[in-house]
């Protein structure tokens, strides 16, 4: 039954596996955090083109599949621009304009739940717009997303299960390796899922954990989609 | 072969894509209602809701298409033989789980009263949340439902791992069939999707807002 796990190259192959899936979705969703911060201030103060602009942004990856993006990404960038481009820098950056997408939302959802007052209080104070963002609003505002970043983390998680088909090594990849090696399949994508779920729920516990220490009391984000 | 005959390919992709997302859609509801009011009213086996949630929003989707039909088939060729019954099985139950998550919101949203109401004039607790909660549950539950459609239609491309030739599918083989145009059969592809996400979830939210005002909420 689980042969495949004694073997060291099929564990090798696990391990390198894990790790390309977590530093991918880690990176990605550090970028999307990034980026979807500026896109939910450009949202908010930006002008009227401003906003369409990033209303068109986010339809797009919002409403197109990542597995699209992905492939179109892969295939075309590099033929476009005459360039060779590494892959994994490709998937890296649409993991990360996928995930600001979805983080635009989020974070402009909690920085609306403050904004108003506390705006007006630092600007009464005497910092400016852009202080204000820095050092009043955005510190409250990440505290706010925690529970919601989590969940994007974990269906990032998700979602870079589509490596393994554009040929790279994440877990998904290795279970196709494995397969490739004459074992019985079900045995294989039950370790490969569980160790999908192992990290997933675990970084979900933690998340929740660092959630209830750094929450703001009486402060809580509604829910939304 | 120009850009009209690969859009034509690639719509006829559509049904396929609409059916799974459909079907998944359904078994969503019909899985994720139960599991909600279990979650809400029935404390001491709550857990076994939380664990199938953990178990399907902790695993992807395209995991366990691997796993029920590549893994299973050899033991179950009945029902997991076919990739259509494997595609609408694995994403209706991954659905169930996330709109597990969008009644319980919702039944918080109809409130315990109504209830307490119900059960005060006799009626079971079964007997009203069939009457009585379920009715109301869909209109505090149409935004989430919204997005959750949307995430169907896209996570429907996952199917493409069992070799179902939907829209993706089609896509993928469009640009390895031709001579070397990528660019074209993945754009319209994506243009599909976004075409076939975007106005139901828009429509379904309007809707949501009409029938709140109508009951006055």
């Amino acid at each position: 039954m689980l042969e495949f796990l004694f073997n060291p190259m099929h564990q090798g192959w696990i391990v390198q596996g894990l790790f390309l899936t977590v530093e991918i979705t880690l990176f990605g969703v550090l970028l999307g955090l990034g980026l979807g911060t500026l896109l939910a201030i450009g949202d908010i103060y930006g002008k009227k083109p401003v906003k369409a602009a990033i209303a068109v942004y986010v339809e797009i990856f919002r409403g197109s599949p990542l597995f699209v993006q992905l492939f179109l990404a892969v295939y075309t960038v590099p033929t476009i621009l005459n360039l060779q481009i590494d892959h994994a820098i490709l998937a890296f950056l649409v993991f990360g304009l996928n995930s600001a997408g979805y983080q635009k939302g989020y974070v402009k959802g909690a920085m609306e739940t403050i904004l108003d007052d506390q705006m007006q209080a630092g600007l009464s104070t005497g910092m400016s717009k852009i202080q204000t963002l820095r050092y009043v609003i955005l510190p409250q505002a990440y505290r706010i997303v925690i529970p919601s970043w989590t969940n994007e983390f974990c269906s990032l998680t998700k979602s870079t299960a589509t490596l393994g088909y554009l040929g790279f090594m994440d877990l998904v990849g290795a279970g196709l390796a494995i397969k490739g090696s004459n074992y019985e399949i079900l045995p294989v994508w039950i370790v490969i899922g569980a160790i999908y779920f192992v990290w997933i729920t675990g970084f979900a516990k933690i998340m929740d954990v660092i959630y209830e220490k750094k929450r703001i009391p009486g402060v809580e984000l509604a829910m939304q989609s | 072969m120009d850009v009209w005959q690969q859009f034509i390919i690639l719509l006829e992709g559509v049904p396929l894509t609409l059916s799974i997302s459909i079907f998944s859609f359904l078994i969503g509801i019909v899985v994720g209602l139960p599991l909600a009011f279990i979650r809400v009213y029935e404390k001491e086996i709550s857990f076994v809701v939380d664990a199938y949630e953990k178990i399907f929003r902790g695993v992807p989707e395209i995991v366990l298409l691997l796993l029920f039909f590549f893994g299973l088939r050899p033991f179950f060729p009945f029902p997991f033989g076919n990739a259509f019954f494997v595609a609408c099985f694995v994403l209706g139950l991954r659905s169930a789980a996330n709109q597990s998550q969008i009644y319980r919101g919702a039944i918080r949203g109809v409130g315990d009263e109504q209830m307490i109401a119900g059960m005060s004039v006799g009626f079971s607790k079964w007997r009203a949340i069939w009457y009585i909660m379920i009715p109301q549950v869909f209109n505090f539950s149409t935004s989430g439902l919204g997005s959750e459609y949307a995430l169907l239609i896209k996570d429907s491309a996952y199917v493409y791992v069992i070799g179902l030739a939907e829209v993706m599918t089609r896509s993928l083989q469009l640009a390895k069939s031709g001579p070397g145009d990528y660019v074209t059969p993945f754009v319209l592809g994506a243009a599909i999707y976004i075409a076939l996400t975007f106005p139901f979830a828009f429509w379904l939210d309007k809707w949501g807002n009409k029938r709140k005002k109508k009951i006055g909420l």
